[in-house]
């Protein structure tokens, strides 16, 4: 029992290292950043994942008028239902869905890419002809994928809106008009950076998990999809942990 | 741990009356081609292989000989054209039928296709045990087969503690403890020391004696001297096909 | 429309051919058990957690919410329970199991498949459809309904402790069951149910169409896990609509 604790307080020093590691690195490589790694990171996390993303936007849409109509339809407060949907969309159900639905497409894709790279011995390959890795792959990914993700964020925010708006309409017979009232009048820009800032956080981390997680694959096809299975759970994990860590702050920030 | 996680028991609910088909049937392909995408591994192959030949088909990776193999076992169905074992095509068999006659073959896979959650000794029982061949008699041919390809130590390993001749060794124990009337072996040599090579080799010839035996190799090889070699490239059979 | 024929197709299909096997080899009981604990010990954790922190955040919301017009957050609790027992906890517990038993669904498959393991228990006279999907599909649907009960009773807990010793309120209106009737449960086990047979399908057919190695399994654990998450937030948002339209 103890030994099992101690190996698994072990196995998340080891992790939570690999990631301080990572992030150091890149932060460290900012400045000389491989550009056209840079772009197809973009490109490949960001704009192919967009049509993921407004799927998801949709949903995520609809779902969240659920949540924000409890007030319209048990308390009678039908004008504040803007608000209600804009805000819990924007701060949280927003940023979480599409972190969750992200980790699935982009942590798993960089991490069994990296794995690929790593297994085939390209990595070792490249540090072989002493150009460094972390400048050439690693730095650009996670930059490139945070990136994408809050871009991807912001789209998904007005995409969302607009279907609460509409779903609002469908299921509590809400006018459009009021609907965007009061989400103009009480939603302020505070609560989207807030949402957004939660959006680039949550990017970060599936970049910094899935990049660790592929560097870390050994031995062959089993590497590969463990390395991409491990890179969904723990950017699940991460997202969630980070939700937690961020949200008490955020609304002492911006109410 | 376990990795496929499956039953190696035999507690399920089919058996599989005959254990081993009539005998060898004579195995051929009719304007076989295989496509993968874009990629077309099998183009337009016509050829036969009669009941108890010995066989060796040579030819580059991914020249096809893989495909080729796996059409005549009936694991890879062609694209276009006919596989048939006698006179029956198999696309038209019923999967039970198909499974019954599958009964017949055995087959050295090039990545040995060992279970990873199973020992050696396991892996080579589960075409026995899936046949519902008795206990006693499913162990002591397994052990008779480990005993001739010299694993009879390496029992109880599991594959990822073997090294890959020894891998190679086991995919070929599990080929053969079945007695197969049609053995398939593709590229059964690979990462085997000349010796073992040459043990092996004369292990399937010898449990192929009578039986057909379609051998896959990069470059023909003095460890299994067979008249007829077939040579593929780029997907054609450019050789022995007559 | 193609989006929907992707994600849905080959899984559907998938179940077909698995009725067909389990009508001709039956099903193996001892696999099957093998596969519910390995999907038990391997998410239980990560939804327990995930859910507790999601039911916090929840509160944390709604308390902004609430101080801005009805000023006390206990009215609401009855209702945000309705709501988690109905909507939110099962579609989080479904996304999560589809990340979890998806991922590592379509990366064992898919390692067997480029590795010729498919081939060979073919040759063995084994059915790989009977061998390796069945048991998951039938694990998984026993799974997920209890992962979602679980997972329920995490994010209520924690609401109520958050909302009792972080804001001082009354806790216990977040566990006040008056609104939650059998249609909500029934709701609940519906969506439990359809996500429970989705995710392994989904994961399966990806895994076993890998071809062609280490690469491969990466684009199979890539493509599964994102086609079981989709498809999970579709079966949801489906099966909450139909509920919804039906008036219940």
């Amino acid at each position: 029992m103890i030994r099992a604790i101690g190996a698994f307080a072990l196995s998340v020093i080891r992790l939570v290292g690999a990631l301080g590691l990572v992030l150091a690195r890149t932060v460290l490589h900012l400045p000389s950043l491989d550009r056209r790694e840079l772009m197809r990171s973009i490109v490949l996390f960001g704009y192919r994942s967009l049509p993921l993303a407004l799927m998801a936007a949709m949903l995520i849409g609809s779902t969240v008028v659920l949540q924000a109509g409890v007030y319209a339809v048990k308390f009678g407060a039908r004008l504040y239902t803007g608000w209600a949907a804009g805000y819990a969309l924007t701060r949280e159900f927003g940023p979480l869905l599409l972190g969750l639905v992200m980790a699935a497409r982009i942590g798993a894709r960089n991490a069994a890419e990296l794995a690929l790279l790593n297994i085939n011995g390209q990595i070792e390959g490249l540090r072989g002809i002493s150009l460094d890795p972390f400048r050439l792959l690693v730095a650009p990914r996670v930059v490139g994928s945070a990136i994408a993700i809050t871009a991807l964020g912001s789209v998904t925010f007005l995409v969302a809106v607009a279907f609460e708006a509409i779903s609002s309409y469908f299921s509590l017979g809400l006018p459009l008009r009021v609907f965007f009232n009061s989400f103009d009048e009480m939603l302020r820009v505070g609560d989207l950076i807030g949402g957004l800032a939660k959006t680039l956080a949550f990017g970060l981390a599936i970049a910094l998990v899935s990049t660790v997680a592929g560097l870390r694959a050994r031995g062959g096809a089993v590497g590969v999809g463990q390395a991409s299975a491990s890179a969904v759970v723990l950017s699940c994990a991460a997202i969630f942990s980070l939700d937690l860590l961020l949200t008490p702050f955020l609304t002492r920030l911006f109410g | 741990m376990k990795v496929d996680g499956f039953d190696r028991g035999d507690n399920v609910r089919r058996v599989v009356t005959t254990r081993v088909d009539q005998g060898a049937v004579r195995l051929a392909c009719e304007g076989v081609t295989v496509r993968f995408g874009d990629v077309e591994a099998l183009s337009d192959v016509t050829v036969s292989v009669q009941a108890g030949e010995q066989v060796v088909v040579t030819g580059q990776a991914a020249s096809g000989k893989t495909t080729w193999l796996k059409c005549l076992a009936g694991l890879q169905r062609p694209t276009a054209g006919r596989v048939l074992w006698g006179d029956d095509d198999v696309a038209t068999l019923t999967i039970e039928e198909r499974r019954r006659r599958q009964s017949a073959f055995g087959m050295v896979f090039q990545s040995d296709a060992l279970f990873d959650s199973m020992t050696v000794l396991e892996n080579v029982l589960l075409p026995l045990t899936k046949r519902a061949v008795p206990r006693a008699e499913a162990m002591e041919r397994a052990d008779e087969v480990l005993r001739r390809v010299g694993l009879e130590a390496a029992r109880h390993k599991r594959p990822e503690d073997l090294s890959g001749g020894m891998k190679k060794r086991a995919g070929v124990a599990r080929a053969i403890v079945s007695q197969p009337s049609v053995l398939l072996a593709d590229d059964p040599f690979a990462g085997l020391d000349p010796v073992t090579e040459r043990s092996i080799g004369e292990l399937l010839l010898e449990v192929s004696r009578g039986r057909t035996l379609v051998a896959a190799v990069p470059d023909p090889v003095p460890s299994l001297p067979l008249a007829r070699v077939l040579r593929f490239e780029a997907g054609r059979l450019i050789g022995g096909g007559a | 429309m193609s989006a929907l024929l992707r994600i849905f197709g080959a899984p559907a299909i998938l179940f077909a051919r698995t009725i067909t096997a389990i009508r001709r080899d039956g099903v193996n009981g001892r696999a099957t058990m093998v596969q519910f604990v390995e999907i038990g010990s391997k998410s239980s954790l990560l939804i327990v957690a995930g859910l507790a922190f999601f039911g916090a955040v929840m509160v944390t919301i709604a308390w902004a919410q609430a101080r801005k017009y009805t000023g006390n957050i206990t009215v609401v609790g009855p209702a945000y329970f309705e709501l988690m027992v109905r909507e939110f906890a099962p579609l989080l517990v479904a996304i999560l199991a589809a990340s979890r038993v998806g991922a590592s669904t379509s990366a064992e498959l898919a390692a067997m498949s480029v590795n010729e393991q498919l081939e060979a228990l073919e040759l063995c006279s084994a059915d790989p459809i009977s061998e390796l999907v069945t048991p998951r599909l039938l694990a998984s649907l026993i799974a997920l309904p209890a992962l979602m009960v679980i997972g329920t009773i995490a994010a209520t807990a924690s609401a109520s402790f958050v909302v009792t010793y972080v804001f001082g309120a009354d806790g216990s209106s977040f566990t006040d069951a008056r609104f939650v009737d059998p249609v909500d449960i029934v709701c609940a086990l519906v969506k439990a149910l359809m996500c429970g047979a989705f995710i392994p399908l989904a994961a399966a057919a990806r895994g076993l169409k890998a071809k062609g190695g280490a690469p491969a399994v990466g684009e199979a654990v890539t493509a599964a896990v994102v086609d079981a998450s989709m498809g999970c937030l579709l079966i949801d948002f489906v099966v909450a609509a139909a509920f919804l339209l039906i008036g219940v």
